[in-house]
């Protein structure tokens, strides 16, 4: 196997407009994501050869974007998928230059998330929950029908076991609602969230109240990869992919005959050694975190901090401006917007290219960078990047 | 009234297990090639791969312990509205420790769920031909 480590870069990033309700397609949406990416990068619609997505049948076709780009693509990919797809495509695409079949590659992720097909419930027909879900005649008819419930069984036993506690879950909450404070395209934007409004906030689905909960919102997020000698002809700073881990998985799992380990344990392992770095290198993260719980647990998978300290970590105000890893730091899914991951992504390549050099959003010097995406405890993934 | 929640749909790889139900009895699948309990059931041993699958009745006297739960104060799904708040756990086994069932947790004040506490399996006939496994405390 060849060492891809810093040949391959992200070199455009762009989003649409962020909504709860669009009044327009997904398509107009991603349209909007590609063009501000391509801007980004310098390049023309031409120089795209690659076009990916991900969705929950919730979208519209790579095929159809590239067609109103006015491109005739080599490539084409649509998948189903959520958390962690980003990672994924991204590796996918390095496969695809590397073996010389395209030269750049544009993914995107493009939904009404919330005026259209919402994550968060509503309309779904139980007896294909049933069907679709492995195990679903285990969990519907029990009421468990929801991310939240599912990923809260296993918090609850994670919290158990390492001394985790509410609060610890509110330092999540806490602190990516103050990044989208500096964020005036975050959803939250002029809405920051004590500790103790936090915890006078009742459950939804303990462990779990509606801040731990990621938003819903229409938007499309894009980004371009390509070589790092193609990189040179961008207009854009290359955020360089130090190392990637697409996919990891543990056993399916709906999800209680094994709670003591995830597919992020083994992601960590994979992208710290292609990287060459360690948890202790990272200026920078961007952390999935459809809920607050997860980004703890994935604290613990990356050896950020170890199991049994992670709540000190929160605590201290590591995942601040100025702790030890400033994290989500636009606010991240639970405070700024949800593309199921694609988001953070654009945040980090920013911070890692000094784009908000000057102002309180910039970490500081950060040369590092923590990507991870979750799908579940069962499937998750995660990229390092450098300037 | 009828019953408005979701009802188990049997398949090929599940209906021993909700046969068995209906019969008030707990079957859980077990692999003949490493030995090991296969919950949730399927057409192989999630462990092992092997296909030597059987199925061990244990029948209707279950008892085990909760390992997690949750407790949800807004219907995720259809038929749930009239149940709240509703105590979602996974149970262990007493006599399969490493089998872990998620149930509800009946008759039960949700301030007092708690990791590590004792339950019994109950039957709830749910149709006139299906029955559900839930748990209630343990005396």
């Amino acid at each position: 196997m060849s060492n891809i480590k810093e040949r391959y870069a992200i070199v455009g990033v762009g989003e649409s407009e962020r909504s709860k309700n669009s009044g327009t397609t997904p398509l107009h949406l991603a349209l909007d994501a590609a063009r501000a990416a391509i801007g980004d990068a310098g390049l023309s619609p031409k120089d795209i050869d690659g076009f990916m997505s991900y969705s929950e049948n919730d979208s519209c076709t790579s095929h159809q974007l590239a067609t109103y780009l006015g491109v005739r693509p080599k490539y084409v990919k649509d998948i189903l998928g959520g958390g962690s797809s980003t990672e994924m495509l991204v590796a996918d695409a390095i496969g695809l230059i590397e073996t010389g079949q395209v030269n750049t590659v544009l993914i995107f992720r493009s939904m009404n998330g919330r005026s259209g097909v919402r994550m968060g419930g509503g309309g779904w027909d139980v007896d294909m929950l049933q069907s679709a879900i492995d195990g679903g005649s285990f969990i519907i008819p029990y009421g468990a029908g929801s991310p939240s419930q599912w990923f809260g069984l296993f918090a609850t036993r994670h919290m158990y076991e390492t001394g985790l506690t509410k609060e610890h879950l509110g330092h999540v909450c806490v602190s990516f609602y103050e990044h989208a404070q500096r964020n005036p395209k975050a959803y939250f934007y002029g809405k920051p969230l004590t500790m103790e409004e936090y915890l006078n906030t009742p459950n939804l689905s303990s462990p779990f109240n509606k801040h731990d909960f990621c938003l819903e919102s229409d938007e499309a997020n894009a980004i371009i990869v390509t070589s790092a000698e193609r990189a040179k002809l961008c207009k854009s700073r290359p955020a360089y992919i130090m190392g990637i881990a697409a996919r990891q998985c543990v056993s399916h799992a709906h999800y209680w005959s094994n709670l003591s380990e995830v597919a992020s344990d083994y992601v960590a392992a994979e992208v710290y050694k292609m990287a060459g770095v360690k948890p202790e290198d990272l200026h920078v993260a961007s952390i999935y975190d459809c809920y607050s719980w997860v980004v703890l647990r994935q604290l613990e998978a990356f050896g950020i901090a170890p199991r049994g300290e992670v709540g000190d970590f929160v605590a201290e105000g590591n995942l601040r401006m100025g702790g030890r890893l400033p994290s989500n730091t636009a606010g991240g899914m639970l405070s700024e917007g949800y593309t199921h991951g694609m988001n953070n992504v654009l945040e980090i390549v920013r911070q890692i290219r000094h784009d908000y050099k000057g102002t309180e959003r910039q970490v500081d010097n950060c040369e590092i960078g923590l990507c991870t995406g979750w799908a579940g405890p069962d499937i998750a993934g995660a990229m390092i990047l450098r300037n | 009234m009828d019953y408005q929640k979701p009802i188990p749909l049997k398949n090929q790889d599940n209906q021993p297990y909700w046969d068995g139900a209906d019969r008030h009895e707990l079957l859980i699948q077990t692999c003949e090639s490493c030995h090991q309990y296969a919950h949730p059931p399927g057409p192989a041993c999630a462990k092992c791969g092997s296909t030597e699958l059987s199925w061990e009745n244990f029948g209707s006297d279950i008892k085990g312990t909760i390992y997690s739960f949750v407790v949800s104060y807004r219907p995720f799904l259809p038929g749930f509205q009239n149940d709240l708040p509703l105590i979602i756990a996974i149970v262990e086994l007493e006599k399969a420790t490493t089998v872990r069932l998620i149930g509800n947790i009946q008759e039960c004040n949700p301030d007092d769920v708690k990791i590590g506490m004792p339950v019994k399996m109950t039957w709830v006939d749910i149709t006139d031909d299906r029955a559900l496994p839930h748990w209630i405390p343990a005396p």
